[in-house]
């Protein structure tokens, strides 16, 4: 039995003939697993995932969803997939009620067994008491939440979430969290989230694509991209050329990696508390002088730097 | 799938469909009957304002279905531009039935606000045709300029980007549409250059259906257009302007 629930070999959507939004991704999710792509603004996640729920048409290259061919059978691969979209597409001229209700009737759900599903995501998302209010009266958060109930209302397989908790408070995103959790564990679905947040990646997936300008950079679990770092990163900002600097710092014994820019190295090495003090003298011995030092415990954060030599921020 | 596709977005636009979208596209066609239709009546005939009425209201039936598209197709370009309409394009319903479900909603939109005119013609003393298949045949004739023109309506909505654009649109087809056509005059006291333009305005087969069939005047003459060309320019239009809107929703979609 095929257990990917996606597979994709050097997809690539381009505009114009000439500008890259996707430049060649391959990927393979398993089913009943998350997977994070996490990327800064423009990276083209929001590309990837609109190829992947066939909004889009790829320019090249293949794609397997739930094993169904994605430009040949679209339809299929519509019935079982649910997506949620980074701007709201919701219509709050309508009741949340009508919201499901005609969502479902789109996807030929009628009668007790439309009913019974719309009951369900309600009590879900916690909507129960203004599942009859008008959506344009609803906050930012329960707008979110109403959208992600709204994909779920038809049990789809996958579920696609397009920035699931941009822009939303810290209460509401805590809780699209522990709905993400508890689909994967209960209902066993497959879970496609973007996100530019490195917490988010971190807590809810199983596996990580970072993507940049198009192309995934580096691929793994949390836990496998993050030891590729070492146990400790110690930052040092330095000023004059680095290179020599980096070439030495990589011959330490107790250095597990080593990447600088703008000025910036990143250093991994096996613990922080015993390996600090060497470390300055080093720098100090080549003549570098250091401007700014700060010790972290290793996150994707990290990793990201070492990967694209950018801060991943908000 | 693609009845039930049509089906579901039809009721959505119904439920959405507010009395303001109504009324407010309304208002204009009934001062037209009232004060243009009574003042005008007291000029050209002694023998009643109804008289006069029943043989402008089919021009203004066609204003009203204009308007009624126009609401239909701004619906859509709301839609398309918040981003609404990709829920639809992800579920599994034929992309054709997205755009026949608005060309339904809009077409109802369009003949609510017919009938609604109808009905006031009556109020103000137009006389109807006592032959009651003669009203079903009025229906259709504004049926068939009603979807021709909410093809040509969600063709612009889809075009343009801007809903200021939209209405500049439609405005700038609403007035001419009217003059240049048989609504307030017989089309035989026009001068040759305006008679072309009115025989070139659908507009015109639309009115002289619905006045053929619908309405009894005796002060006034009926169109000299025979029945059957009415129909199959209404029946040509109808497919030209669903065509336009096909056209334009598949340029339209990401």
């Amino acid at each position: 039995m095929n257990t990917l629930a996606i597979e994709t070999k050097d997809l690539k959507k381009t505009y114009d003939g000439k500008i890259y939004a996707v430049d060649g991704i391959d990927l393979q999710v398993e089913k009943n697993t998350v997977l994070a792509l996490l990327g800064p603004n423009g990276a083209g996640k929001t590309t990837t995932i609109s190829m992947l729920v066939t909004l889009i048409t790829p320019s090249s290259g293949q794609a397997k969803i739930l094993g169904y061919d994605l430009t040949k059978d679209s339809k299929n691969i519509r019935k079982k997939i649910g997506v949620t979209f980074q701007e709201m597409a919701i219509d709050d001229q309508l009741t949340g009620q009508q919201v499901l209700e005609i969502h479902g009737k789109l996807y030929g759900m009628k009668g007790s067994e439309l009913k019974s599903a719309v009951d369900e995501i309600f009590d879900l998302i916690e909507l129960q008491e203004v599942r009859n209010k008008k959506v344009k009266s609803y906050s930012g958060g329960m707008k979110r939440r109403l959208e992600l109930g709204r994909a779920l209302l038809t049990k789809p397989e996958i579920l696609f979430l397009d920035e699931p908790t941009l822009g939303v408070d810290v209460q509401t995103r805590a809780k699209i969290w522990d709905y993400i959790i508890k689909l994967k564990k209960e209902y066993g679905m497959t879970i496609i989230l973007t996100t530019h947040y490195m917490d988010e990646a971190q807590s809810l997936a199983d596996k990580v694509e970072i993507i940049d300008h198009g192309k995934i950079i580096t691929q793994g679990t949390v836990e496998e991209l993050i030891e590729s770092l070492g146990s400790d990163i110690i930052k040092l900002e330095i000023s004059g050329d680095s290179a020599s600097l980096v070439k030495k710092l990589k011959a330490l014994d107790f250095v597990d990696q080593v990447t600088s820019h703008d000025g910036w190295i990143q250093v991994g090495v096996d613990n922080s508390d015993t390996r600090v003090v060497p470390l300055i003298q080093s720098v100090i011995q080549q003549g570098y002088s250091i401007s700014n030092l700060n010790i972290k415990k290793p996150s994707l954060g990290e990793v990201f730097f070492k990967y694209t030599g950018r801060e991943l921020r908000e | 799938m693609l009845a039930n596709g049509i089906y579901t977005l039809w009721k959505k636009h119904m439920i959405k469909m507010q009395s303001a979208e109504v009324s407010g596209f309304v208002i204009q066609p009934i001062l037209w009957l009232v004060l243009f239709g009574v003042g005008m009546a007291s000029l050209v005939t002694t023998s009643g304002t109804g008289e006069y009425i029943g043989f402008m209201a089919p021009g203004i039936i066609a204003l009203s279905a204009l308007g009624g598209a126009t609401a239909g197709g701004a619906v859509w370009q709301t839609e398309r531009l918040r981003g609404m309409v990709r829920e639809y394009l992800v579920a599994p319903i034929p992309k054709l039935s997205i755009l026949g479900g608005n060309v339904a909603s809009t077409v109802t939109k369009g003949l609510i606000q017919g009938i609604i005119i109808f009905v006031v013609s009556l109020l103000m003393g137009a006389t109807l045709s006592n032959n009651p298949i003669n009203l079903i045949g009025g229906l259709a004739a504004a049926l068939l300029f009603t979807i021709g023109f909410s093809g040509i309506a969600l063709a612009f909505a889809s075009l343009t980007d801007s809903p200021g654009g939209f209405h500049t649109m439609i405005l700038l087809l609403n007035l001419p549409l009217l003059f240049a056509s048989n609504a307030l005059y017989p089309i035989k006291i026009l001068p040759t250059w305006l008679q072309i333009v009115a025989y070139a305005n659908p507009t015109t087969y639309a009115i002289s259906g619905i006045r053929d069939l619908v309405y009894k005047t005796s002060t006034f003459p009926g169109s000299d257009i025979a029945l059957w060309i009415d129909f199959v320019v209404l029946f040509a239009f109808a497919i030209l302007g669903l065509l336009f809107s096909q056209y334009a929703f598949k340029k339209s979609l990401p």
